[in-house]
């Protein structure tokens, strides 16, 4: 099973997509139009750059610091979480899935993940 | 509002900080001086408030074009590194906000060492009211 499915399998996921860092395609499950996961994938992309971006200056900052490489980033807003490692995106119910879970899961699942594309 | 003694408490928590809305370093408590310094924080703080603004602004936008509701006010927004991640949040603001205060509070922040990490404890630590004056 591919990371998407596994993700909305979980309790709580309502959508979960993967976009490619070059920006020229994306896929999805889940509660969201074509669409919306389109501008989803395109937000995530585009955070996801600022934060690997942020991560080198850092790390010319202050060597060694841990937050070098980024792996991902949460938003955790009064009722949905968006979670994002590498380049997977999922959307979480706050109320009905576990954020511990998701971050741990993703983070596993992506840690062999290449970041050069980037 | 959580303080920062309350942050340091967080399980892994290296540094906990308080910034303001333009990014520049107001507070700050490190538990490990020799991996974060006062200027890592600080430039830390400016990266994280230009999130805080990013991530709003998407939030506000989502909303309006899905008319989903429940994404917006950002409570947190967490950078989740090699092996730190930085947990930062506005949530008092929004309260100063709702109750038409001109004058808002600092953000907070913490740095977490990732083995150690539990996310949500943060998030609850710092969607902590103010206890009643």
């Amino acid at each position: 099973m591919s990371i998407v499915t596994d993700l909305l399998a979980k309790p709580g996921v309502i959508a979960a997509g993967e976009y490619a860092y070059r920006g020229d395609r994306f896929s999805y499950r889940g509660a969201l139009s074509e669409e919306h996961a389109r501008m989803a994938s395109i937000m995530c992309r585009a955070t996801t750059m600022g934060a690997n971006m942020e991560g080198r200056m850092l790390e010319v900052f202050q060597p060694r610091s841990g937050l070098f490489p980024p792996r991902g980033w949460v938003v955790h807003g009064p009722e949905y979480t968006v979670c994002v490692m590498a380049n997977v995106f999922c959307m979480l119910d706050n109320a009905k899935g576990s954020i511990n879970g998701t971050i741990d899961f993703m983070t596993q699942a992506l840690a062999k993940v290449s970041s050069d594309l980037i | 509002m959580a303080t920062l003694d309350e942050l340091m408490e967080l399980p892994g928590a290296m540094a906990a900080f308080e910034f303001r809305g333009s990014g520049e370093l107001l507070e700050q408590r490190i538990a490990y001086p020799e991996r974060i310094n006062e200027s890592t924080l600080d430039l830390l703080a400016h990266m994280c408030a230009a999130n805080m603004s990013i991530a709003t602004m998407q939030a506000r936008g989502w909303e309006k074009v899905t008319h989903m509701k429940g994404f917006y006010p950002i409570q947190e927004f967490t950078l989740v590194g090699f092996d730190w991640s930085v947990v930062v949040s506005g949530l008092d603001r929004e309260r100063f906000k709702d109750r038409g205060k001109a004058s808002l509070p600092p953000f907070t922040g913490v740095v977490l060492a990732n083995e150690k990490a539990d996310y949500e404890a943060a998030f609850f630590t710092m969607e902590k009211p103010e206890p009643a004056p």
